[in-house]
């Protein structure tokens, strides 16, 4: 194979295309035998035999491609960038000569240019996936605009609270009444930490408040989903008020 | 006179004996309510699949994981959720 194709470049394109069939050529044989082992095992029986005499570079024929192709890749492009100026005047006659071994050289000198192209695309890329974040981060505030209104009409005093959970049906008497039974009882604990002070107890009641406030949201979300949002979003403003001393005794 | 009193009587005490134990909690908002005091107070329940009215705020629930509780109001106005 190697024989064959060796006089047969010397014939076509003369001393120039030899020193090229030297490397490019060993290359390209490299390649295609390295391909044709990929895609299929029975050959690569007699391709090593004599791709193994005349390529040097195919020493690692049993190393899997993904160790080869790095190899040839880094001289092909390196080499096609010096020798392209001074041979792009004098390779044409080559390159019409031998068709085939053009073909093979074409292809390698195509991939390096894509190589480059991605990572300029992927650098626009970037540069283009960059801008609609700050457009979602810009368009957030806009849709957010709307919903401080919704908090600042929101934030609920215990009074207004106990107005509109009364009102609602969202909650039946039984779990009413259960309700304001835990209440007071959390204020009664509130009002026993007020007294001693100890804030030892502060955690205790956080727990109990927000699990309270918890049971709350599970009873209103479904049936009252407005309510819901408004005891969330008030959450923190009525835990200020029942740990605020003088708050708590406006109660 | 006194045959009309007996059929009276008798009318009123058929009345009272149908109408004491009528389930009465067929209605789910009566079912859901229940389930949710039942969780509230931390019982094991899953959901109120019947209700049995033993008087004014007062029931008998049965639950669909086969446990029974009554819960009623108890004179303080506390709920109460008693295993049954």
């Amino acid at each position: 194979m190697l024989e064959s194709k060796g006089p047969i470049e010397t014939v076509k394109s003369g001393d120039r295309a030899v020193t090229i069939g030297n490397c490019a050529g060993a290359m390209t044989v490299a390649i295609l035998a390295l391909l044709s082992q990929a895609s299929d095992g029975r050959r690569e029986t007699p391709r090593p035999a004599s791709s193994a005499a005349v390529a040097e570079n195919t020493r690692p024929e049993p190393i899997p491609a993904k160790e080869v192709e790095p190899r040839p890749r880094p001289p092909q492009l390196a080499a096609p960038a010096t020798p392209r100026p001074p041979t792009t005047a004098s390779k044409p006659p080559a390159v019409a000569a031998g068709p085939p071994a053009s073909g093979q050289n074409e292809p390698p000198r195509a991939e390096p240019v894509p190589q480059q192209r991605p990572p300029l695309e992927k650098s626009q890329a970037p540069l283009a996936s960059t801008p609609p974040p700050s457009t979602e981060t810009a368009s957030p505030p806009e849709t957010a605009a709307p919903q401080p209104a919704k908090p600042t009409a929101a934030t609920l005093d215990l009074t207004t609270l106990e107005q509109r959970l009364r009102d609602t049906k969202a909650i039946g008497v039984f779990t009413k009444l259960s309700l304001k039974n835990q209440v007071d009882d959390l204020l009664a604990e509130f009002r026993e930490f007020h007294q001693k002070r100890d804030q030892t107890m502060l955690a205790r009641l956080r727990q109990a408040f927000d699990l309270l406030v918890l049971k709350v949201l599970s009873l209103l979300q479904d049936g009252d989903p407005t309510l819901a949002r408004d005891v969330s979003s008030s959450r923190e403003a009525l835990w200020n008020i029942l740990t605020d001393p003088n708050k708590f005794q406006n109660l | 006179m006194g045959r009309r009193i007996k059929v009276a009587v008798l009318v009123v005490s058929m009345a009272t004996l149908v109408a004491g134990r009528s389930p009465a909690a067929d209605d789910p908002a009566v079912l859901k309510d229940l389930t949710a005091v039942i969780a509230l107070q931390g019982q094991p329940c899953g959901q109120v699949v019947t209700a049995t009215k033993q008087g004014d705020n007062d029931y008998i629930a049965a639950c669909k994981d086969g446990s029974r509780y009554r819960v009623f109001v108890n004179a303080e106005g506390r709920v109460v959720v008693q295993k049954q």
